[in-house]
This record gives C-alpha cells, structure tokens and sequence, in this order.
C-alpha cells in the first residue's frame, strides 16, 4: 500500500506501524522507548504525529452513495419519475456528505499506530512540533541527568532544561519508559520490573537486591535511551544492578563477549541447537563458514 | 508472623500454580501474617511460575499490602476531598504526634500502624478514620484522644491478664 508521509509517497505492507514505515522511508521521527526489536508500547510518546486519514472518509461517502443507489433502484422499480427524484436527492447527499467532511487531522503515537492505506502524515507540523517540546520540557524535568537522545532532542527542539519543578532527584536519568523491562522479559530472566507507585517509581531488581535471576546480558543496559543503567566491563568482570559477573573470552578472537552465567543459561534454553558457545558470534559466523 | 511451610504450602494449594492468582495468593498471605514477608512472596512467585521481579513488582504497587510488620491495629486515615475540607490534617498531625510516627511507619511497640488511603467511602461521616474493621467518623482532636486512649487501655489489660 501508499501512503504519504510529508509529502513523500512510501511503500508500506498492512502490520508495520507507523515509525517504522517513515524510518525505512528514512523520515526521522523522534522516539525514546521505542527500539526495532522489540514492540513499541508508546511511553514516552515522543513519536507523535499528525494523520489525515483519506480512507476513512472515502469509505463513508462510498457508502453513502451506495445507500442512496439503493434507494433510488428500490424506487426504481416503483416508478420512474420517483427513481430520478430519488437520485437527485442521492447526488445532494453525497456532495453534503463530502462538503462535511473536511479534511481533519488527529493526534496519534506512530510507534503502535498501524499504517492504513491511502494515509497522509506529517510528522513535523506546527502542532507536533509543540506538542513534542512540551513532553521534552517533562521529561527533562523528570530525568535532569539523562544522557543520550533525551538532551540531544531537548538541545534540537530548543528546550531549555531543567526548571526543578518536580520533588525529584537531581542525578535523575531514567524517564520509567520500561524498554529495559521489555528487554529483559525478552532476551534476559525478566529479572527487573518497574517497581512501586505514582511518585516513587522506579526500575528496579527484587527488594533492591542484586537480582539473583540476571545473567548479567546486559540487554537493559543497552536500549535504554537515557543510559539510566550502570554497566561496568573490564577485560574481566560486569558489574550490573550491584552484581558481578565473570566475562568469558572467545576462543578465536580473545575478547570478552558474554557472561558465565549468560552462556549457562543460553545453554539450558537452546538445548536441541547445536551452537558452539566457545567463540563470540562473529567468529562463530566465521567458523561455520569454513 | 512468619507461616510455617506447611501452612504457607496449604494456602498456596488452594489456588493452581498460574501467574494470574497472585494476587489473590498475596491477600491471602497478607490476611494471615499482616504483611507480605520477603520468604513467603519468594515462594509464592516460585510456586505461580511467575517472575520473582514480577510478584516484587505487584506486591510494591498495591496500598492494601505491606513489606514490613504492621501494627496490631492499622489506623487508616481517610485523605479524601470531603475530610480533606473537614481537617482530617489535623487529626492526622494529632494521631502522628500521639504515636510519635509518621503516616505510613509502625509505633515502637508494634501497636499501631499510621497510614492514609484515598479515601474510606464514607464521606457522609467525614472526617473519618479506620481502625482495623473498625470506622470513626465525625473526628475531632478529642475524639481522637479519647478513641487511642481507650485502645490503650484494653492493651493494658490484656496485658495484665496474661502475665497473671
């Protein structure tokens, strides 16, 4: 299907939202709890856009007119002269009907809004635009010391920092966006949740103890927008939510590519896969190549 | 209070080993011991197949469960909109500084437990508090004294009668 994004016409398949049709497009919508991998849920709502949707109101006329043919034929049959009294009122409706509906925009969040066919969006109008410096200026507000995308949009949009308007930590950086969370039910032990309510929640293991389902991936680490999360390496260990884990070295190329306790585990998951765990993914490539 | 695995195997028995009976595991357990001990939530999360992060997670969003002893008695004082116009502050500073806590903490005997909740659903009494099952309603600072006043005595009591 077509649909057009900013004036650019782009190919995309039924399922794919929004975000991810104007990003193979390469249209940059900004987003912070989104990431390819995983299903987008809409927190930060950053990825808002404004759609016209010409599809809608088609099919509304459509069958309108459709409505009205039917008429005119039932009449049809009655009479002649009622039949063309009866079409005539029919092309008066349809043209009020299209005379009302006027082109109206709404407000939806592209990471988990489906694409539709024959769809117009933009994705910078004035009132995006707005919309977006507003939930920057909150989520700065919330997340003074983020680092990463969340200061580069505040600095893009021109938002100014932080106001200390919220009682709020000052060394702040997590926005609660849960993409960590996501990650970690997904290729992790689901060892992290969002914890506690309203004002005093936050990501966080098990009574705040160094959680004894991670396997120290490091998955959450890596996605979160605002590196809210502290992942030490060395040629060694990881130390990750207060836990430290050995790092095991390939076999081929020598570097640090996973945790004991994360091979253990991939090896318990992937009983039947014959997946030699000795090398890091690219000299595994390359080993089975030759 | 701590149940003995026996006990705590027969509560969870009740249910069957499915996440989706968490919570009702959780009011259980909370019914018997007063709080959510950290053992008790660990099995439970065990026992429901259910992520240990995950049960954390629901055991620290719900009001009506605690991770720590809850007094004997659990003050509930009402933070709704009618009690908030009729000074339920003032009864909740008063009650703070006759049990020398703040909301949300345990007294230093374990007797009572001071906490706010949305509100009672009883607004017509306002400003009012729970106590247990207990409701009191048309506060005012006396009534406060004299409610704790009484509930100390019958403590006193009890106590009397069994060290005799």
């Amino acid at each position: 299907m077509q649909i057009v994004i900013d004036g650019k016409s782009c190919n995309a398949a039924p399922g794919q939202s929004l975000l991810e049709v104007a990003r193979h497009n390469g249209i940059d919508i900004p987003s912070l709890c989104h990431h390819e991998g995983l299903p987008g849920r809409g927190c930060c709502r950053l990825c808002i856009v404004e759609t016209e949707d010409a599809n809608a109101k088609d099919a509304n006329g459509t069958a309108n007119a459709e409505d009205a043919n039917g008429t005119a034929n039932a009449k049809d049959a009655n009479g002649t002269a009622d039949a063309e009294d009866a079409n005539g009122t029919a092309d008066a409706e349809d043209t009020n009907g299209v005379a009302d509906a006027s082109p109206k925009r709404s407000l939806v969040i592209s990471c988990v809004y489906p694409v539709h066919d024959s769809m117009t969006v933009y994705t910078k109008s004035e009132k995006v635009i707005r919309l977006r410096r507003t939930l920057l200026a909150l989520l700065i507000e919330h997340a003074p010391d983020a680092e990463g995308a969340l200061p580069a949009y505040c600095l893009e949009y021109g938002v100014t920092g932080y106001h200390g308007l919220l009682n709020i930590r000052k060394d702040e950086k997590c926005i609660l966006c849960g993409l960590c969370v996501r990650a970690c039910e997904e290729l992790g032990n689901s060892a992290i949740q969002i914890t506690r309510r309203g004002v005093d929640k936050i990501v966080a293991p098990p009574f705040d103890e160094p959680p004894q389902d991670c396997i120290g991936c490091a998955a959450c680490a890596r996605v979160c927008p605002t590196h809210a999360i502290d992942c030490l390496n060395d040629d060694e260990r990881r130390t990750i939510w207060d836990k430290t884990f050995p790092l095991v070295k390939c076999a081929a190329c020598g570097k640090p590519y996973a945790t004991a306790d994360e091979l253990e585990w991939l090896k318990e998951k992937l009983l039947d896969t014959e997946l030699n765990l000795a090398y890091c993914p690219k000299c595994r490539g390359r080993a089975s190549r030759f | 209070m701590i149940l003995s695995q026996e006990k705590l195997l027969g509560l969870l028995q009740k249910y069957p080993p499915e996440k989706q009976h968490t919570l009702a595991v959780f009011q259980d357990i909370q019914q018997e011991c007063g709080y959510l001990p950290k053992e008790h939530i660990i099995e439970a999360a065990q026992y429901l197949k259910t992520p240990l992060s995950q049960a954390y997670a629901m055991a620290t969003f719900y009001r009506s469960f605690s991770l720590t002893p809850r007094g004997k008695y659990v003050i509930k004082v009402c933070d709704g909109t009618a009690c908030h116009i009729k000074n339920i502050h003032e009864m909740r500073d008063t009650l703070a500084r006759i049990l020398d806590i703040d909301a949300g903490n345990t007294d230093k005997d374990g007797l009572f437990t001071l906490e706010t909740v949305s509100c009672l659903g009883a607004c017509s009494i306002a400003p009012v508090m729970q106590i247990n099952d207990e409701y009191f309603g048309s506060l005012t600072v006396e009534k406060i004294y004299d409610i704790l006043a009484k509930f100390y005595e019958v403590e006193s009591y009890e106590k009397e009668r069994s060290e005799v």
